[in-house]
């Protein structure tokens, strides 16, 4: 038990330090990767409440793809973030997040105990879905039976999700590039 | 990118990531994994490839056409196992009937379905990558 705190305690206070150098950065590289390591702290965040697949995920998807395609889409970034000067605004935005940051805080005390077993989401259907992937589908990982089977329709929704997605990226940004190609091979036909 | 080192790690590095990605796809069932976390790993494989010997040496071992079919394959399995249930004579992605026993055709079911993720996940991120690669800032500022 008390491990578990030290351990919980440090991997917050590391997320929180990263958080703070993500802030005051601004050269846009050392964002991307400090945001890549965050994403790693969080996996091993996941870790610790035992959730093996959402670390597993968060790891390979957040700290990796990620930072690979934020790493792909600097080049059309510029190199520095501009200094932005201090406004009046920004008093106004600070006092609206350190209020909904302490009411979410407050709201936190009333949630229940993480891991008791009298909590209502173990209750309702939890014990069908562990019972059901040992005798009926037969599988042992039970994340994968809820994922693929119980929740077919909303995994298949994220896949067509991640389809759509894909589709609308690459339909707009190719449309300028082939454009740009078509036009080299023209200059180039017509220069000769 | 003309580094030695880094063209003789990707060649050896580049089958263990694409045999790990593997192994987490069809070990799902048993542990942690699944479609979405292999197919990134598979992509990862890829994008590395690129990222070392160019998006055109990469274009020749996956053409951006067998990307799209993949692509397009993995999404359509999917909805296929469904439909197929549905012929079969049960509800829309349950998958019952799709084995001799009960739990043998979850297993089917949930492979098949899974398989169809991991491919739509992989060749989606080897598709971003391919256009953000591809992609010259401002270059229809003249249309």
């Amino acid at each position: 038990m008390i491990t578990e705190i030290i351990i919980n305690a440090f991997l917050v206070s590391f997320m929180l330090v990263i958080a703070l150098f993500i802030v005051n950065t601004r050269k846009v590289i050392f964002t991307i990767l400090l945001a890549g390591t965050y994403s790693l702290v969080a996996a091993l965040m996941f870790v610790s409440l035992d959730a093996v697949d959402v670390a597993f995920t968060e790891a390979s998807v957040g700290a990796g793809i990620s930072t690979i395609l934020f790493l792909a889409a600097l080049s059309f970034l510029p190199k520095e973030e501009v200094q932005e000067s201090f406004n009046k605004n920004d008093i106004f935005a600070l006092s609206i997040c350190l209020l909904i940051g302490g009411l979410l805080i407050w709201a936190s005390y009333d949630l229940p105990m993480v891991g008791n077993e009298n909590n209502p989401v173990h209750q309702h259907l939890v014990s069908d879905f562990i019972e059901g992937s040992k005798n009926h589908i037969g599988i042992p990982n039970v994340v994968t039976a809820i994922l693929a089977s119980y929740r077919g329709y909303d995994t298949f929704g994220e896949t067509i999700v991640i389809y759509t997605a894909g589709l609308a990226v690459f339909i707009l940004l190719y449309n300028r590039t082939s454009k740009e190609t078509n036009k080299s091979v023209k200059n180039e036909i017509s220069k000769k | 990118m003309n580094n030695l080192i880094l063209k003789v790690c990707t060649k050896v590095l580049f089958t263990p990531i694409i045999l790990f990605g593997l192994y987490v796809q069809f070990h799902g069932d048993f542990g942690p994994g699944g479609g979405f976390q292999a197919g990134v790993i598979v992509a990862a494989a890829f994008i590395l490839y690129a990222m070392v010997f160019g998006v055109d040496k990469c274009k020749i071992i996956m053409p951006t056409k067998l990307n799209f079919f993949l692509l397009v394959l993995g999404a359509f399995l999917y909805g296929f196992v469904g439909i197929v249930g549905l012929i079969l004579g049960e509800p829309y992605l349950s998958y019952d009937l799709l084995g001799s026993t009960k739990q043998s055709g979850q297993h089917i079911g949930i492979l098949l379905v899974e398989f169809g993720v991991g491919l739509t996940v992989c060749n989606v991120m080897i598709c971003l990558f391919y256009s953000f690669a591809n992609f010259k800032f401002g270059s229809n500022k003249n249309d």
